[in-house]
């Protein structure tokens, strides 16, 4: 029998090329996952056998994900460079999917035509695009499309037991296995087992006359006829999974992912966060949501019975965390490492066949006579058309998704970076992206400097990130405190990870960097601004890394590619033949339980139309809550609510249109008031809650307190508004607030200043520095320090002074000490500090032991988010002694003192105080350093605080600052003894520098104050510039 | 009996065989050494040459050099062994020892000594450090020269260096001698500031210049003054203060960019600070006039190192009295127009106070800002809704009281 070219899956194939063929060169490096794949194709392609890559996350093994994928995009890139190579494993992938959905269909099915109409459909469903187009996760896709070439194969071999098709079959689950680890394992479950299911079926129904005759007793009967083949199969399949990937299996084992789970959204309950919802269930189910009862129907056929089976509990684990089976289901520890999604992208290529077969019924099947029969041709024409419609608009709202709400930041022209970092040998340190999206793979396979950051979170090292559910910390800020915390550690002690250059790519990680002790070197040319952070040590020339034994290596190297070439050896005569009609084949056995489409269920097609019905009210349900949660203005509440929402999203014009009309403020008058503040919280802050209260309240007039909680980079700021609100032709209006009146008293100021610049190296050289232009380190003065012990914690405080005549960059490293000298704690000094200090200027500091936090399991996680909290480090041990190691580096910025303690009041325990901005820079964020000391004026406590709004130039700003009870607050010991300077004893420096200091200079500067246990305090300004001039 | 014989004297041949091959193993072979050169001058090619009193195996020559330990095989010419000792270990000065090595044994040893060469360039390496230090011959700066022949080699002990140095108008030439290969010298610092510049020269052969930086010592006590533009407390203008150009006890001028914390004590002893930082010796730095009547005294400081002298600065009220007024039935409080020392409205954004009292109870707080001289104050009905209130009234540092005064309510 000849068979005609299936014309149905040639369109397919043809626009599955164009359409995604071409969208893929717009969409592919916007995905989350893509650039991963490249690079780990980029590894490959540099060191084939060398599982270990040193460029992220202090070195890591490749080991962790199966490398197939990777390794064709490795290989291809002999050829055409990464991307080609890329973009080619796309296109197989493409192809791959269209014709493993027409095999499995026709598996199913049973009918060319209705396998055709699956692979067009397959083309265009919302699941395959967003899983390609948005998460770019091709290792998944070839996985499955391998797959569902194997199944095919795998019932010819059961039912028919010609050994050919056990070849063949296995050695396409050997790729599967080698692209990706996960489908395999759970395919086994959710798509082999039903398989099996209806292969016994099959032959049961070959032994009867209908599948209505088939019974329990012949099912287990036949199973046991045919349990030779099947087991051979499962047990060669299951030693394929273990061998292909052996190496993979034994790096699980010995780097289990002991790390906290990090949080994703398909765990999410759909209904509160819509959001993942959208991603996760409406997207990848698309059109099919109207289909379900006809799908189900199907699968629950008897012949089927396991492949619905296996949809509904794929259906119902995709549903994530909105029902609590899944958690059930999984357990906990598989609920958090699994991503649920893939769950719903299965089910719904499970659906395709079905989807086909309806599509085929509706077009040109018993479906088109029953409806135009029931309800005429007219209705028939509309619904198809809507129903086509609404199938094409998912395909393409899905693929531009991208477009209208990136995922990524804009695209980063990564050449500035990496010429800056081959310059001047800025790769012998590590460098640290901030705000690149999954862009920093881009970054890192086009450099040979290293990370500490890193994009396969699977494979993260550093107990500092794997206690954290911090996906990366280019991203911390979308992590809350855990983010910013893990971040800030890193920042605080980057020696210890060689980390010199952080790339800002985000504004809102500036106060962070530079209260941590870091300065901006320079903006490059794609606006990526870099900070620097000095005296941190290059990276080593050997740098430690985890071998693996040789076979490992050879079969991670080998086996996939040998697994590739040995299906294609084994299936590709098949193919030719199916595709040139060399010779006429016999029909596979599937194809005698096709179903003629005779009649359309009546019944069905009603329980179609209910379905729908409810589907579409579930829709306009959500759609009018949006609605209504958008409407602002009906109550006092909500207009503050919606004010508050609108400036925290910078949206002035709307937060302007909240306004009260009559209140003379002019839609300009406000942007220009906005625009000229600065600070903390307005250019650095993210709301996270708002409770608003209401003072009092007639039926046109309001007062309220809108008691306001801001995330920042440095701390969680709460700050209570007061608000007015009248009522004006039924709406609600704020009556805006009087701005600041006061006038600078200069029109125009000049300044006089002295600035500072180094060379780097005098002569135009590659070679090392110098000697001559080695600069000398500015000397340091520790002036006091001691180890105290306040709310249980031991801190070490004290006062430096650069005693030199160039400004100095101060790094003040504390470790404590317990009485058999052994060292207990370690840590560098963060916000209770002046960094950066101008010749004679003296600084107290403050150093706090931070542990890794949550590094025990018993820790509990708060649940409310603040950066400025942290774990402080358990000491078992009583410290008794401890040295201080400070070194100094010439600095040349972020040198602004010209801001003055213009007035002062202390009442009730607080300080309020105002700075006054005499210089022509703006303080954006000023520090307020307070120092405490007792009745001998000896220092006993440091304490910080940011001012919310930044100091203009010639204005004034209030701070509000309450003290802080040190009655507990025990001076353990106060000594010079261990304190070292550049490496030299701090007494040398002192008698050497300033032999008759005058201490009583010190203690005259201190201001009285009647506190609790403390008598007198002193008060330090540290000024943040956002934008220096 | 014979065949007894016959059996002993072969074995006793065989015996004496057996010492004869080992007797003429045992004549060890001897070698002279020919060149009996003890010193060599780097850079030329070194050879040990062998005559051998027997013919012999090859020997081998195994030498100690501070650039490791080696091998030699011998060539041979002439009837003797040639050892050539590797090119670069003849550019190398320094001791050689050398063992002749024969079947396993050494046999003989000796030491040679590869001197500089003198007649190569001379090349002087010089290093200067710390590249700063203070002014007043307590610190020093330290010159370390080493010349080297032209192989790298420092040169033998005793080489003369001259060591040159340029402060000011001085310029210093002292002859050093190496010692130990190197040459130094501590240049003590000069009581002025300034740049010095180092070199050295050997052989005629001179080296770069090299700076160190001397800069000025401690700050001394100095004194301060202020400049302001009125004498008024008027919250607005601004009073600059100034150091006198700080020096240290040897009269140079502090280095740029010293900070000096200028202290201001209010009459209520609360402790204001502004900042300067000197530029020729002079800091400057500035502080908002008060809003009410004040004497502020202010000191200067080098924290630690040196103080100025304390002034005390007289700022006058601007106003002695100031006008209010309610209107609206008393809803409205409007404070003003207050007036300046020349009777001109005061700068906008003078702060107001005013203390709502009911029954000697402190209702409420509200602060205004003038503009145009003027605070208005709207009290409304919606929230203030008491039959009587008093008022107290603060600004520029004068406050007043106002009877307590009736509210009609409509509700």
């Amino acid at each position: 029998m000849r068979e005609k070219s299936n014309k149905y899956l040639l369109a397919a194939l043809l626009i599955g090329l164009v359409f995604h063929g071409s969208a893929i060169f717009f969409t592919l490096e916007n995905t989350y996952d893509a650039l991963i794949h490249l690079f780990f194709g980029n590894h490959y392609a540099n060191s084939w056998f060398e599982p270990w890559n040193y460029s992220w996350y202090t070195g890591f093994t490749v080991m962790g994900y199966p490398p197939l994928v990777h390794q064709c995009i490795g290989l291809l890139s002999f050829i055409g460079g990464l991307k080609f190579g890329l973009f080619t494993v796309a296109l197989i992938a493409i192809l791959l999917f269209i014709t493993g959905v027409f095999r499995f269909s026709l598996l199913i099915t049973g009918n060319r035509t209705v396998a055709g109409y699956a692979a067009l459909l397959a083309v265009f469903s919302s699941s395959f695009v967003e899983t390609l187009h948005i998460f770019g996760q091709l290792p998944s896709i070839v996985g499955i499309s391998i797959l569902m070439h194997a199944l095919p194969e795998i019932y010819l071999w059961i039912k028919t037991g010609k050994k050919k098709y056990y070849f063949t079959s296995i050695s396409l689950i050997a790729v599967t296995v080698c692209s990706h680890h996960v489908t395999p394992l759970f395919g086994m479950i959710f798509f082999i087992l039903p398989l099996i299911g209806m292969t016994v079926m099959d032959v049961a129904r070959e032994k009867v006359n209908s599948y209505k005759e088939v019974k329990l007793k012949l099912f287990i009967q036949t199973t046991f006829s045919l349990l030779k083949r099947i087991i051979a199969f499962g047990f060669t399949s299951v030693f394929l999974i273990i061998f292909c990937i052996f190496p993979y299996w034994i790096n699980s084992k010995n780097n289990p992912i002991t790390q906290v789970p990090i949080p994703h959204g398909s765990r999410d309950n759909f209904l509160e966060v819509t959001s993942s919802g959208l991603m996760f269930f409406v997207i990848p189910w698309g059109i099919l949501l109207f289909l379900l009862p006809y799908i189900f129907y199907r699968y629950y056929s008897k012949r089927y019975i396991f492949f619905g089976l296996s949809i509904t509990l794929l259906s119902v684990l995709g549903t994530g965390g909105t029902t609590p089976i899944p958690l059930k289901v999984l357990g906990d520890n598989a609920f958090n490492i699994l991503t649920l999604d893939r769950f719903t992208l299965w089910a719904a290529i499970m659906s395709l066949p079905m989807f086909g077969e309806f599509a085929y019924r509706l077009v040109e099947g018993d479906l088109r006579n029953n409806l135009q029969e029931r309800f005429g041709s007219v209705y028939y024409k509309i619904l198809s058309g809507l129903f086509a419609g609404s199938f094409l608009f998912m395909s393409i709202f899905t693929i531009t998704l991208g477009y209208f709400r990136p995922f990524q930041p804009q695209k980063i022209n990564t050449l500035p970076i990496i010429n800056f970092l081959n310059q001047d040998q800025h790769d012998q340190w590590r460098y640290l992206p901030l705000g690149f999206g999954d862009q920093m793979a881009t970054l890192s396979y086009q450099t040979k400097a290293l990370t500490v950051d890193g994009n396969y979170h699977s494979a993260r090292r550093l107990p500092e990130l794997t206690s954290r559910a911090v996906e990366r910390l280019e991203n911390s800020k979308f992590r809350g405190l855990e983010g910013i915390g893990s971040l800030q550690q890193f920042l605080t002690v980057p020696e210890k990870y060689n980390l010199k250059y952080v790339f800002s790519n985000d504004k809102f990680y500036d106060p962070i960097l530079y209260f941590c002790g870091w300065h901006r070197l320079t903006q490059l040319e794609n606006g990526i601004m870099v900070w620097e952070k000095l005296n941190v040590p290059p990276l080593s020339k050997i740098l430690p890394f985890e071998d693996v034994p040789l076979y490992q290596k050879l079969m991670w190297g080998i086996i996939p590619l040998l697994t590739i070439i040995i299906a294609f050896v084994l299936n590709v005569q098949m193919i030719l033949y199916q595709a040139l009609k060399l010779k006429p084949i016999t029909q596979p056995d599937f194809f005698k339980f096709a179903v003629d489409y005779k009649k359309f269920p009546r019944k069905l097609v009603t329980i179609l139309h209910l379905w729908t019905g409810i589907v579409l009210l579930i829709i306009f349900y959500f759609v009018y809550q949006f609605y209504i949660s958008n409407s602002s203005q009906l109550s006092p509440k909500n207009v503050i609510k919606a004010y508050y929402d609108a400036i925290d999203f910078k949206e002035f014009e709307k937060a302007h249109s909240f306004l009260d009309p009559n209140g003379n403020k002019s839609l300009s008058q406000f942007m220009l008031e906005t625009a000229v503040q600065d600070g903390i919280l307005n250019s650095y802050a993210k709301m996270d809650a708002i409770d608003i209260q209401i003072v009092k309240q007639t039926e046109n007039l309001a007062k309220i307190i809108a008691k306001t909680k801001w995330v920042t980079p440095l701390e969680i700021i709460e700050k209570n508004y007061t608000h007015e609100v009248i009522k004006e032709k039924g709406k609600w209006f704020i009556v805006p607030n009087k701005i600041d009146l006061d006038i600078p008293p200069d029109q125009f100021v000049s300044n006089n200043g002295t600035e500072y610049f180094k060379h780097g190296r005098r002569a135009v050289s590659t070679q090392m520095t110098y000697h001559d232009d080695v600069l000398k380190q500015p000397v340091l003065e520790i002036l006091s320090a001691k180890l105290i012990q306040y709310n249980k914690q031991y801190i070490i405080i004290g006062e430096v002074q650069n005693v030199d005549n160039v400004p100095a960059d101060v790094v003040l490293k504390a470790t404590l000490y317990d009485k058999n000298d052994k060292k207990l704690a370690s840590f560098n000094s963060k916000y209770e500090i002046k960094h950066k200090l101008m010749p004679k200027e003296i600084t107290s500091f403050k150093v706090n032991f931070e542990d890794i936090a949550w590094s025990k399991n018993t820790d509990v996680k708060p649940k409310t988010f603040n950066p400025n909290e942290f774990s402080p480090l358990e000491i078992i041990e009583n410290p008794v002694t401890f040295d201080i190691q400070c070194a100094g580096n010439v600095a040349i910025t972020d040198l602004y003192t010209q801001v003055a303690l213009s007035d002062f009041a202390i009442e009730n325990n607080h300080i309020k105080g105002t700075l006054f901005n005499f210089g022509i820079q703006e303080s954006t964020i000023p520090e307020i350093l307070v120092s405490y000391y007792n009745d001998k004026k000896e220092l006993i406590y440091v304490d910080h605080f940011f001012m919310r709004e930044g100091v203009r130039v010639q204005r004034k700003n209030y701070f509000d600052y309450e003290l802080l009870n040190l009655k507990k607050c025990k001076t353990l010991k106060s000594s010079l003894e261990n304190c070292f300077v550049n490496g030299l004893a701090n007494e040398s420096i002192s008698n050497a520098v300033v032999p008759n200091r005058k201490t009583s200079q010190n203690q005259e500067q201190l201001q009285k104050v009647k506190g609790n246990g403390f008598d007198y305090i002193k008060i330090e300004i540290n000024n943040y510039m956002g934008n220096p001039r | 009996m014979k065949k007894a014989i016959y059996i002993l004297f072969l074995l006793s041949t065989l015996l004496l065989l057996a010492f004869g091959t080992a007797l003429v193993s045992d004549k060890k072979a001897s070698f002279e050494l020919v060149s009996k050169t003890k010193n060599f001058v780097a850079g030329n090619s070194i050879e040990l040459e062998f005559h051998p009193n027997a013919e012999s195996e090859k020997p081998q020559l195994f030498i100690i050099h501070s650039y490791g330990k080696t091998l030699l095989d011998a060539t041979r010419e002439k009837g003797n062994y040639i050892f050539k000792i590797p090119e670069n270990y003849c550019n190398k000065t320094g001791e050689i020892s050398w063992f002749l090595i024969h079947e396993n044994e050494t046999i003989k040893s000796g030491i040679f000594e590869i001197l500089p060469n003198d007649t190569t360039k001379t090349v002087v390496e010089n290093y200067l450090g710390p590249r700063t230090i203070l002014a007043g011959g307590k610190e020093f700066t330290m010159m370390v020269t080493v010349p080297t022949d032209g192989f790298d080699n420092p040169k033998k002990e005793d080489t003369n260096v001259i060591l040159k140095h340029q402060f000011l108008q001085n310029v210093t030439n002292l002859n050093l001698k190496t010692k130990n290969f190197i040459a130094w010298y501590d240049i003590y610092s000069p009581t002025k500031s300034g740049k010095m510049l180092v070199s050295t020269e050997c052989d005629n052969i001179a080296t770069k210049e090299i700076e160190s930086e001397i800069y000025p010592n401690i700050a001394t006590n100095f004194t301060i003054d202020y400049k302001r533009n009125h004498e008024f407390a008027d919250g607005n203008q601004i009073t600059h203060f100034t150091t006198s150009n700080i020096k240290d006890q040897y009269g140079n001028t502090v280095s740029d960019g010293t900070l000096v914390s200028f202290l201001i004590k209010t009459k209520n002893n609360l402790v204001l600070k502004t900042f300067g930082t000197t530029v020729n010796g002079i800091a400057s730095a500035q502080l908002l006039h008060p809003d009410h009547q004040e004497v502020y005294s202010v000191k200067g400081f080098v924290t630690g190192i040196a103080e100025s002298n304390s002034i005390t600065i007289i700022y006058k009220p601007i106003i002695s009295t100031f006008n209010f007024s309610f209107s609206n039935k008393n809803r409205t409080l409007k404070v003003g127009p207050i007036t300046s020392f020349m009777n001109q409205l005061v700068p906008d954004g003078i702060k107001v106070i005013v203390k709502i009292f009911h029954k000697d109870k402190l209702v409420a707080t509200l602060k205004e800002e003038t503009s145009k001289g003027i605070a208005t104050f709207e009290l409304s009905e919606d929230f203030y809704k008491e039959k009587n209130y008093r008022f107290e009234i603060t600004t520029l540092g004068i406050s007043k009281q106002t009877e307590t005064l009736n509210y009609e309510l409509h509700k």
